[in-house]
């Protein structure tokens, strides 16, 4: 890779300070496991590399119902986390999707959102669990919706000099989660992803619904209409059958080299509809 | 700039450039071969080491990153210079044919059994899911990770 | 040459599952790969490649690099003494007729694929040698290509070389096709596609040149074949004695470091520098240019009697060479006379030609052209059996071949075949069907057998030779110029070495692979290593032992037939012994030679006319049968392999463990290959120059192999052994397609088979 200046930031103020001087000649540093091979293929030639690693943004913290993880959380700690496997236990499951034990170690949920990789796992779970990215930079602080977060392949709303230091979101202990994927080979990135939380109520039917689709398309899709499908209604096969079908046909996934857009629709709904039919199964307190 | 680690239980302190990986760290500058270049992207598993007993592709982490933090490659497993049972368990088992994903195995093997001592053939092909082999076809691997987790070298 | 079958009991360490020395030393990491070496003042050397398939070279400016601080040299073509690499048979000394095959070690005015190297960087640091491949100026004016075969075969189509596209074509003719098919009750068509993959070693092509201190370029390097220091020497335009190739232990071969990789251009620049150099390729760059497996369109039309018997096979094979033809002709050849598979065939026609395209090259691979022909005829023959109801294992029963039957190119099978023992015995090693596990779960088993030659086609006279010797305290040396691509095959020689002069092993040190000074054994391909330098060891330990026993009787009494070699000693029949050592120096005392240098001729034959002649082309063959078990999920078309198990008859299992390995290895190779390697190449631009994208099996993805090891004791290797290094990657594939069609009744006719490609075989995204 091309030689850099690097910087080593204690506080966020003074890695924002440093954002701020050098804007789109510097990259964040987070995990690396991104940020790296870019480097190594000479795809990119900053002139710093601002390693946040020292930064105090690896808490998760439940209050007031809301869950909320700094951006520096590895991913092998969504695993692992007992606050998390009570409060918000789908993160767990979409993390231990994600690539390999050695990824799992150093990534970070804050590069996972940074990179938006459009077939990556996390954005879809934010996107479906409606969560707000805490987003700082030297001109102040600011939160972004998850759902309105991602613009396209590899892009974001965060500017040249702004850094994720955080995510917040429901806790949502009482929803059945699910994670379906199907990759071209273990521990592959995913061709199709599908991340589905549901709620009952107390006569069984659907309370909440939230659902969001990975690999899809140029970023995290939203299932609004699976959601609207699906809310008031009893959770049976044909109703999931039937909003996974919604979701199909509001989907028009790209092709590429080794899978080819019809593929990836026809997955997403079967995906939808398993994912479905596992969390309804889980908030039903069976699994 | 100076780069800071506790290399298989010794403090290095090590002047590197900054663009320079921990991979070539130990293979460049302190000519420690325990660890093969295969990819350069992490996904390979032939440049695993344990960064604080968790497995990481050293070809992804900057040296002028490591704050002191402490990094196992093979040689931190020798035992009074004589073979760790898993690594006499996969020479007894034809484990090794190439050699070049074996180091990787073994360090990401015993971070593996830390955490779970138990597990079946299953699990531990999830386990080494990440490492890739292309030579033995992982049955003999996985023979010899179940030989040491049953114990049959007299391991503690 | 073969031996008297010996017994198992009769031998003390062939046949053991032996701990391999070099596998004490790889746990440690104690083996020095090829880039695992630096020498004081040594450069880093980089390729500057051609991003465009098809191109004219109008202008190449160097000034700009050279002038870099840190660099110590830039060559193009202009710098190459001799600027023309033969990237034929290796390792042979004769050139053999249409099999010739050349190309330039740097381009000249033409680029023909994507990768091909340009020019060349050696400075002081990897990175400054980046910088200034970056700093190079090309300008190139792109000129049409062609990227399929079919296209490059067209009239019209523009000339990948300065003649006609068509590289190679074999036919074989025999028996009335046509009327064979009329007449049969069944007739199968079928046309299968298999793709372009990569022999993906996780070592990448490395390697570290100098010289030494006798004037001589020495190159370090992960290969395959040291005799290529012939081809160096070539180039550099120096004497053959003047080039020194030594082999370390690769990190993986697969035929993929059969050819020239780094060594031409390690031998140039530290030429030109006079200072150390070494090269390391990027996976990305391996991934991009390094010549890879032939894909081939294979048509079939199949007919069989009521019985199941084959009457007739016409067969038609299309491979694309890519840009350049290296051992293109010979894979051919291979594909040829292996395409109706390990059956009688009492009419059969061939007609097989390989193109030359834009796309990236192709070469030899493990399998060499045998591979794809499987996932065809076994294919057809699964076909065949269900059109007439029959089961998988009698179908292959019923046209096996047995001994004295003669392939199609007319060669007559002269040993026992036991296609249909392993066909029963790998079935059963499935053990009791699966159970589906969920309504949309569908389980199903296939069944694929094949045959693989081993050691090389016998015109081309092979041999191989060894040293075998004695230290005065009883220790041995044994030197062979053989490269261990991590097989085992430095052990094996350890092994039949320490069988016939009943040596401890570990009292047995080897040296291989030194084109300088270990004796030269051949290539480690064509799974002919151990047939050859096997029987060279084997030859070389039995004239050695000869001569000593000779003086052992003198000092024992007796007759020297009366004495055996056994634990480091000699004993007598009434149990006397002499200690090695005493032998030794009596021997020294004597005038008696302690070591012996011997040279194992492979039996020859004179080449055949494929197309009107008949006779034999391969030594023997290595025959098997893998059975897979599979779940295909109905809703999405992905397939896991639940169980699999291969079997193969191996004549004598030098090292049993070993073997298992090979054949563990070769299957999930072939796993790979069936369902999720492809190199993707569109337009002459390679899409796949990543492991993130160019997919291998995960031990995730495959189940434990059961490895059946048959015995027949009919090899030509030592002791009756047969290669093995090739042969289990035929079958997998195959027998993947044939399990899903008896899952699901979709036939899968294109590798690989994805998730998507059985999906829409099952009408799912119709």
């Amino acid at each position: 890779m091309h030689p850099f200046e690097y910087a080593a930031p204690e506080t966020l103020d003074q890695a924002l300070g440093l954002l701020g001087e050098h804007g789109d000649e510097a990259k964040v540093l987070a995990g690396g496991q991104s940020l790296i091979p870019i480097l190594h293929y000479r795809l990119a030639r900053p002139r710093v590399v601002i390693d946040i690693n020292g930064l105090l943004l690896g808490d998760i913290v439940v209050e007031n119902g809301r869950l909320g993880v700094g951006a520096l959380v590895r991913y092998h700690q969504l695993e692992e986390s007992d606050v998390i496997a009570r409060r918000c236990p789908v993160l767990g499951e979409a993390a231990r999707l994600i690539g390999n034990v050695r990824v799992r170690t150093l990534g970070t949920v804050g590069g996972s959102l940074a990179h938006a990789d459009p077939a990556a796992e996390l954005p879809a779970v934010m996107t479906a669990l409606d969560a707000r990215l805490a987003v700082a930079s030297p001109s102040g602080r600011r939160t972004v919706a998850a759902r309105e977060f991602f613009t396209g392949p590899l892009t974001t709303m965060l500017t040249a000099d702004e850094i994720v230091t955080g995510v917040e979101m429901d806790a949502v202990s009482s929803y059945g989660w699910a994670v379906e994927e199907l990759s071209r080979r273990a521990g592959d990135f995913a061709v199709v992803a599908v991340v589905a939380l549901v709620s009952l109520d107390r006569r069984g039917r659907v309370d909440d619904a939230r659902v969001a689709f990975g690999g899809v398309a140029d970023r995290p899709v939203w299932a609004r209409a699976v959601e609207d499908a699906l809310r008031g209604r009893e959770p049976t096969a044909d109703a999931l059958a039937h909003a996974a079908q919604t979701a199909r046909d509001a989907l028009e996934p790209p092709s590429d080299a080794f899978v080819s857009g019809a593929y990836r629709c026809h997955v997403a709904g079967v995906l939808c509809r398993r994912a479905l039919a596992r969390a309804v199964a889980r908030a039903l307190g069976r699994t | 700039m100076i780069a800071r680690l506790v290399l298989n239980g010794r403090p290095r302190e090590v002047e590197v450039r900054t663009n320079q990986t921990l991979l070539e760290l130990l293979r460049d500058t302190l000519g420690i071969f325990d660890v093969k270049e295969g990819c350069d992207e992490g996904v390979c598993g032939v440049c695993t080491v344990l960064l604080d007993g968790r497995p990481v592709s050293s070809c992804l982490v900057l040296a002028a990153a490591l704050r002191g933090r402490a990094v196992v490659t093979l040689r931190g497993l020798e035992r009074n210079g004589g073979l760790h049972p898993l690594q006499e368990a996969f020479v007894r088992h034809g484990a090794v044919q190439c050699g070049f994903c074996t180091p990787g195995m073994l360090l990401t093997t015993l971070a593996f059994l830390e955490r779970e001592p138990r597990p079946d053939r299953e699990a531990i092909r999830a386990a080494l899911e990440g490492n890739l082999c292309r030579c033995t076809g992982y049955t003999k691997i996985v023979d010899a990770v179940e030989a040491y987790v049953r114990g049959e070298l007299g391991h503690d | 040459m073969t031996d008297a079958v010996a017994t198992r009991d009769a031998l003390r360490v062939v046949g053991q599952p032996v701990v391999r020395h070099d596998a004490r030393d790889k746990v440690v990491a104690a083996t020095a790969y090829a880039a695992d070496w630096a020498l004081p003042g040594m450069l880093h050397a980089a390729v500057l490649r051609s991003p465009y398939p098809s191109a004219r070279i109008v202008r190449l400016e160097t000034k700009r690099a050279t002038a870099m601080a840190g660099v110590a040299v830039v060559l193009t073509a202009k710098d190459v003494p001799r600027n023309t690499l033969a990237t034929d048979v290796p390792g042979q000394t004769t050139a053999v007729g249409p099999l010739r095959a050349t190309l330039h070690v740097l381009a000249e005015d033409r680029v023909r694929h994507q990768g091909e190297p340009v020019a060349l960087v050696a400075a002081e640091t990897l990175e400054l040698a980046r910088d200034a491949v970056e700093a190079i100026e090309v300008e190139y004016e792109v000129t049409p290509g062609v990227f399929t075969p079919e296209a490059a075969l067209a009239p019209g189509a523009p000339p990948v070389h300065g003649t006609g596209n068509l590289l190679a074509q074999w036919r074989i003719a025999r028996g009335d096709v046509a009327k064979a098919l009329a007449g049969a009750n069944v007739v199968v068509e079928g046309e299968y596609t298999t793709q372009l993959v990569d022999a993906a070693y996780l070592e990448p092509e490395s390697g570290v040149a100098w010289i030494d201190s006798d004037g001589v370029i020495t190159i370090r390097l992960s290969t395959q074949v040291i005799e290529h220091f012939r081809d160096v020497a070539e180039v550099l335009q120096v004497p053959q004695n003047r080039v020194r190739v030594i082999g370390t232990y690769l990190g993986g071969g697969f035929g993929g470091k059969e050819d020239v990789t780094v060594e031409a251009y390690l031998g140039l620049l530290t030429l030109k520098t006079g200072r150390p150099v070494k090269m390391v390729w990027t996976r990305q760059e391996s991934l991009l240019s390094r010549a890879k497996r032939h894909p081939y369109r294979l048509r079939y039309r199949t007919g069989a009697n009521a019985h199941g018997e084959i009457v007739a096979q016409q067969i038609e094979l299309l491979a694309d060479a890519g840009a350049y033809a290296y051992l293109s002709a010979l894979v051919l050849l291979y594909s040829t006379v292996t395409a109706a598979g390990p059956y009688r065939v009492p009419a059969v026609e061939v007609d097989a030609r390989v193109a030359y395209t834009n796309n990236t090259p192709t070469s030899a691979m493990r399998g060499f052209g045998a591979m794809q022909t499987v996932f065809a005829y076994e294919s057809q023959l699964d076909r065949v059996a269900r059109a007439l109801g029959m089961d998988p294992v009698a179908v292959r029963r019923v046209n096996a071949l047995r001994r004295g039957d003669t392939l199609p190119v007319g060669q007559v099978i002269e040993t026992h075949v036991a296609i249909p023992e392993l066909c029963e015995r790998a079935w059963a090693a499935l053990g009791p069907p699966t159970a589906s596990r969920a309504p949309h779960i569908k389980v199903g088993r296939g069944l694929a057998c094949n045959f693989q030659p081993y050691g090389r086609i016998v015109w081309l006279h092979d041999w191989a030779s060894a040293w075998v010797g004695f230290e005065m305290d009883g220790s041995l040396v044994v030197r062979c110029g053989c490269p261990d691509v991590g097989g085992g095959q430095a052990s094996s020689l350890c092994q039949i070495a320490a069988e016939v002069l009943g040596v401890t092993l570990t009292r047995i040190s080897v040296h291989v692979s030194d084109s300088a000074l270990t004796p030269l054994a051949g290539t480690t391909t064509a799974s002919r290593q151990l047939y050859m330098s096997g029987n060279a060891v084997l030859k070389t330990a039995r004239e050695l032992r000869a001569g000593l026993l000779r003086v052992a009787a003198a000092m024992l009494g007796g007759d020297a037939d009366d004495l055996d070699m056994d634990e480091d000693r000699v004993v007598t029949r009434d149990g006397r012994t002499l200690a090695i050592a005493g032998l030794l120096a009596e021997c020294a005392r004597v005038g008696v030679p302690r070591s012996h240098l011997g040279v194992y001729h492979a039996p020859a034959g004179e080449p055949v006319d494929l197309a009107t002649g008949s006779g034999k082309v391969f030594p023997d063959y290595t025959f098997g049968a893998h059975a897979a078990e599979v779940e295909v999920d109905t809703e999405t078309g992905v397939v896991r392999v639940l169980g699999y198990a291969a079997a193969h008859d191996v004549g004598r299992a030098i090292n049993p463990q070993s073997v298992e390995g090979q054949i563990q290895g070769g299957a999930v190779q072939g796993l790979g290959y069936g369902l999720m390697e492809e190199v993707v190449v569109e337009n002459g631009i390679n899409l796949t120059t990543s492991f993130a994208t160019y997919l291998i099996p995960t031990a995730a993805d495959v189940p434990d192999v059961r490895a059946v090891v048959v015995e027949s004791g009919e090899g030509l290797g030592p002791f009756n052994a047969r290669g093995i290094g090739e042969p289990p990657i035929g079958p997998p594939a195959a027998a993947i397609a044939n399990a899903i069609e008896d899952a699901t009744g979709a036939r899968i006719t294109r590798l690989p088979i994805t998730a998507e490609r059985v999906a829409r075989a099952l009408g799912l995204l119709d």
